[in-house]
C-alpha cells in the first residue's frame, strides 16, 4: 500500500477486488448476462428495434412536457392523484403528508432506486413508520443494514452462509444456507408485512402517456403485492420514464427485460392507472403518482448529456463493464452504480463530488454496445472528464486538479519540441534502471508515480523509440513513401 | 396544479421552448400516432383451427421453459378433472384447510367444481363483486383460479384484466394459480396482444403473467415461489371444432 491518502472510491474498489465472494459472483454474472445480452442482440430477428426504441426515447424527451401533462390528465380522470415534485424534499414532504392523512404505520416497498436517490426511507422512519423492502435482495440488504451493489441483483456481494446467519439472527429461524429454505422463510415473513401494510411505495419502470398507466416489472410478485394489498399506493417516477403510446411501451419494456435478465418479459408486468374501482375487493383505494425532477431538467437542458435520460435502467451495462466487474457496486457510492452510475451520479449529485467515477471507467465502449437503447455512455464519460479538466460554469464544476492541468501544459511543450523530448527520454531511461525488476518490468515507482504500480507492473521505457526503429529499418523505403503519397494527392 | 405548471415550465425551459406557453398535444399529432391495428385484429379473428393449434403448441413449448405446467383439454369437464386432481394432491402452504378462490367467470362456473367434493373438506369461493369478505377468503385460499382474457404464444404470457368480479389478488396470493384459457384467446405475439389491449386501455389495472413467481437473489440460485404463486398451471381449453 502506498502512503498517500486514498479516496473512498479507491478504498471501496480495493475492498471489492479483495473479496473472493464478490469476484466469483461478478464473474459468473458477467459471463451469463453480459455475454448473453450481446448474443441476444446479435441474434434478434428485428435488428432495427434498438435503434427505433432509442429514437422514440429521444423524441419523447423532446416532448416531455406534453407527455407528462397527458399522463397526469389520464390518471386524474381515473381518480388518481398526481404530484409534480421539483426536488427530493418536495417528494418526501408530499409522501409524508399522504402517509399522515392515512395514518400509515407500515410501508411496504417495491424495489425503487429513485426512492434511494431521494432518501425517503429515513424520512418515513423518522416520522415513526416501519419501512419494509419486499424484493428479496433488497430485504436481505435492509436486514443486514448494507447497501445494494447491483441494480438488478442487489445482494450479489453476499454469500448464502452470510444470509443464513442473518436470517437466524433477524428472523429467528434455524440456521440453513439452502436458498429455497431461505427464500421460503423470507416469503413467510414478508407475506405478513405485505398483508398488513397501510401503504405500498414503488417506483415506476415505464409510464404510458396515451393510456395513463405506470407499469412495473418484477419476477417475485412483491410489486404486485405492494400495489394490490395496501389501501394506499404511492408511486415515485423519474420524470423521464415515460413513453407516448402502448406500441412504444411494447418495444421498450421488452428491451428492458431482455437487457436486465435476458427475459422476453419479466414474470409480471403490472399496469396501474389509478385507484381501484369501488367494487374491487382489493387494489389501493388511493393512488398517488409522484413525478420527480430532482436534477433531471438540468440534464435535459444540456444537449451533451440529454441522451442519458433515455436510459431505461436495465442494468445491462453493469453486466459487461470491466471496471464494475472487478470493483463491484459499492465503490460507486450511489444508488446507481456501474457505467450508468458513473454518468448519472455526477450529473445528479455533483461532478466534483463524484469525480472518481468517470475517471475510474475505462472508456472501452462495452457499455454502449450492450445498452439496449445504445446510449453513448463512453462519450459522456469523456465529457465529464473534460468538465473536470477545464471546469464548467454550467455544471458548477471546478477544475479538478490544477496541478495536473499544469503538468499537461508542460508536457505539451516538451513533446512538441523533439530535442527536448529526446533528451527527456534519455534521462528517464537512466532513472528507471533501479526500478526494473527480474521480470524486466517496473514493479514499483517512487512518490506520486507509485499509484501507477500499486496494482500492476509497468513495462519500462523501451531502449529505442518506435521512430528510431522505423528510421533504421526503413531507411531506404522511406524515400519512396512520401513521393507515392504526393502523386496520389496530385491525381 | 401549481406545482405542475412550474414543473412543466422548467422542462420547456430546458428544451429551449417558451417556458410559460403550454404546448398542446394537438399541435404534435405524430407524437401519439400509433399504427392502425385493423389488419392485426382481422388476422387474429380469422385464424383457422390448424393455425390456432399451432399457437397452442408454441405457447406450451415456451411456457415449459418458464416452468409453467401446461395441460390441453378438450372439454370443460376434462378441465374440471384436472383442477380436482390439483386440489386433491396439493397441500395448503399457509393454512391447514383447503380453500379455493375462483374468479366470477362463466367458464370457471361451468367447471361445476362444487359438485365434486362431497366427502372432503374443500371450500370453494367465488369472487362475486358484492362479497365483502373476498380479501380474507383469498388470503385463506391455497389455489386461485382465473380465466385470463388473452394468452400470448411467443412470450408464454397470460393477460389478466382487473374487472368486476375478477380482482387482482386471485392470481397472486394463493400458492397455486390455475389459469383456464380458451384456445380462441391465444394470440401469436405481444404485438397482437397489445392491439387487443388498446381496446381495454381504459381499465385501471391489468397484468401480464409469464410463469410462477421466482427469485434468483441468493447466489443466483433460481427459486420458485418468492411472493406470488409458486406454481402456474395453464389449462388450454381446445374444444373440437364442429365440422362445417
Ligand atoms: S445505460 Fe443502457 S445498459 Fe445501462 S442501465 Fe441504462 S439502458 Fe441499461
Amino acid at each position: 500500500m502506498s502512503a498517500k491518502p486514498q479516496s473512498q472510491y479507491c478504498r471501496d474498489a480495493q475492498k471489492g477486488m479483495g473479496s473472493p465472494r464478490l469476484q466469483a459472483s461478478l464473474h459468473s454474472l458477467q459471463n451469463r448476462f453480459g455475454k448473453g445480452a450481446m448474443t441476444l442482440w446479435a441474434e434478434m430477428d428485428d435488428q432495427d428495434m434498438r435503434r427505433r426504441v432509442k429514437q422514440s426515447r429521444m423524441k419523447n424527451l423532446d416532448h416531455l412536457d406534453i407527455l407528462l401533462a397527458e399522463l397526469a390528465k389520464k390518471v386524474r380522470a381515473r381518480g388518481g392523484h398526481v404530484h409534480f415534485a421539483e426536488n427530493a424534499q418536495d417528494a418526501i414532504d408530499y409522501t409524508l403528508e399522504v402517509a399522515r392523512k392515512n395514518e400509515v404505520k407500515r410501508v411496504v416497498k417495491g424495489k425503487s432506486m429513485l426512492s434511494m436517490e431521494i432518501a425517503i426511507d429515513s424520512a418515513l422512519q423518522e416520522a415513526g413508520m416501519e419501512v419494509v423492502e419486499t424484493d428479496l435482495g433488497e430485504y436481505i440488504i435492509q436486514l443486514a443494514d448494507d447497501k445494494p451493489s447491483h441494480i438488478i441483483a442487489p445482494c450479489i456481494h453476499m454469500d448464502r452462509s452470510r444470509i443464513g446467519e442473518l436470517f437466524t439472527e433477524k428472523l429467528g429461524i434455524n440456521y440453513t444456507d439452502d436458498p429455497p429454505s431461505l427464500t421460503a422463510a423470507a416469503r413467510k415473513a414478508l407475506r405478513e408485512k405485505l398483508l398488513s401494510a397501510d401503504m405500498g411505495l414503488t417506483g415506476c419502470n415505464l409510464a404510458c402517456a396515451a393510456t395513463g398507466h405506470i407499469s412495473l416489472v418484477s419476477n417475485e410478485g412483491n410489486i404486485r403485492m405492494a400495489t394490490t394489498m395496501p389501501p394506499v399506493h404511492v408511486a415515485l417516477m423519474g420524470m423521464e420514464r415515460i413513453v407516448a403510446t402502448l406500441d412504444e411501451h411494447r418495444e421498450t419494456v421488452q428491451l428492458l427485460t431482455r437487457g436486465a435478465a435476458l427475459q422476453k418479459l419479466s414474470t409480471y408486468v403490472s399496469f396501474v392507472g389509478g385507484p381501484s374501482t369501488s367494487d374491487d375487493p382489493d387494489g389501493p383505494k388511493e393512488f398517488h403518482l409522484v413525478i420527480i425532477d430532482n436534477g433531471r431538467s438540468k440534464i435535459l437542458a444540456d444537449p451533451e448529456f440529454r441522451e442519458v435520460l433515455a436510459c431505461i435502467r436495465c442494468g445491462a451495462c453493469l453486466n459487461i463493464c470491466p471496471v464494475y466487474g472487478r470493483i463491484g457496486g459499492h465503490a460507486y457510492n450511489s444508488p446507481y452504480c456501474g457505467p450508468i452510475g458513473a454518468v448519472i451520479t455526477p450529473l445528479l449529485d455533483g461532478i466534483n463530488k463524484h469525480a472518481d467515477l468517470c475517471k475510474g471507467e475505462t472508456l472501452c465502449g462495452a457499455c454502449k454496445d450492450i445498452c439496449p437503447v445504445q446510449i453513448d455512455l463512453p462519450r459522456m464519460l469523456a465529457g465529464l472528464r473534460q468538465k473536470l479538466a477545464y471546469g464548467s460554469d454550467r455544471w458548477n464544476t471546478k477544475q479538478h486538479n490544477p496541478l495536473e492541468a499544469y503538468a499537461f501544459t508542460l508536457w505539451r511543450q516538451v513533446v512538441s519540441w523533439s530535442p527536448l523530448y529526446r533528451t527527456g527520454l534519455k534521462i528517464a531511461r537512466l532513472c528507471q534502471r533501479p526500478f526494473v525488476g527480474k521480470n524486466s518490468m517496473i514493479k514499483r515507482m517512487a512518490g506520486l508515480a507509485s499509484g501507477w504500480t500499486d496494482g500492476r507492473d509497468l513495462p519500462p521505457i523501451a531502449k529505442k523509440t518506435f521512430t528510431e526503429i522505423w528510421q533504421k529499418k526503413h531507411a531506404t523505403a522511406e524515400v519512396k513513401l512520401p513521393m507515392a503519397t504526393k502523386e496520389d494527392n496530385n491525381a | 396544479m401549481h406545482n405542475q405548471t412550474t414543473f412543466l415550465s422548467a422542462i420547456r425551459t430546458a428544451l429551449g421552448e417558451t417556458p410559460n406557453i403550454e404546448r398542446s398535444k394537438s399541435t404534435f399529432p405524430k407524437l401519439f400516432a400509433a399504427p392502425d391495428t385493423a389488419e392485426t385484429l382481422k388476422k387474429i379473428r380469422s385464424r383457422t383451427v390448424t393455425e390456432r393449434n399451432e399457437l397452442v403448441k408454441i405457447l406450451l413449448h415456451n411456457g415449459n421453459t418458464l416452468n409453467i405446467s401446461s395441460h390441453i383439454v378438450e372439454s370443460l369437464p376434462e378441465a374440471a378433472d384436472l383442477v380436482v386432481e390439483l386440489i386433491r394432491s396439493t397441500e395448503p402452504e399457509f393454512n391447514y384447510t383447503k380453500h379455493v378462490i375462483m374468479h366470477d367467470h362463466p367458464d370457471i362456473a361451468a367447471l361445476e367444481l362444487w359438485k365434486r367434493f362431497n366427502r372432503e373438506a374443500v371450500t370453494l369461493h367465488t369472487t362475486f363483486s358484492r362479497d365483502r369478505q373476498i380479501t380474507d377468503k383469498t388470503i385463506a385460499s391455497f389455489i386461485g383460479i382465473t380465466a385470463p382474457t388473452i394468452g400470448v404464444a411467443d412470450s408464454a404470457t397470460v393477460i389478466q384484466l382487473t374487472e368486476p368480479g375478477r380482482p387482482r389478488s386471485t392470481s397472486l396470493l394463493p400458492s397455486l394459480h390455475i389459469a383456464l384459457l380458451r384456445r380462441e384467446n391465444i394470440v401469436a405475439d405481444l404485438a397482437e396482444a397489445y392491439a387487443l389491449l388498446r381496446q381495454k386501455s381504459h381499465l385501471d389495472s391489468f397484468v401480464f403473467i409469464s410463469g410462477p413467481s421466482k427469485t434468483a437473489d441468493i447466489e443466483a440460485h433460481m427459486v420458485y415461489g418468492a411472493h406470488g404463486p409458486r406454481e402456474l398451471h395453464l389449462i388450454v381449453l381446445a374444444e373440437p371444432e364442429l365440422e362445417k
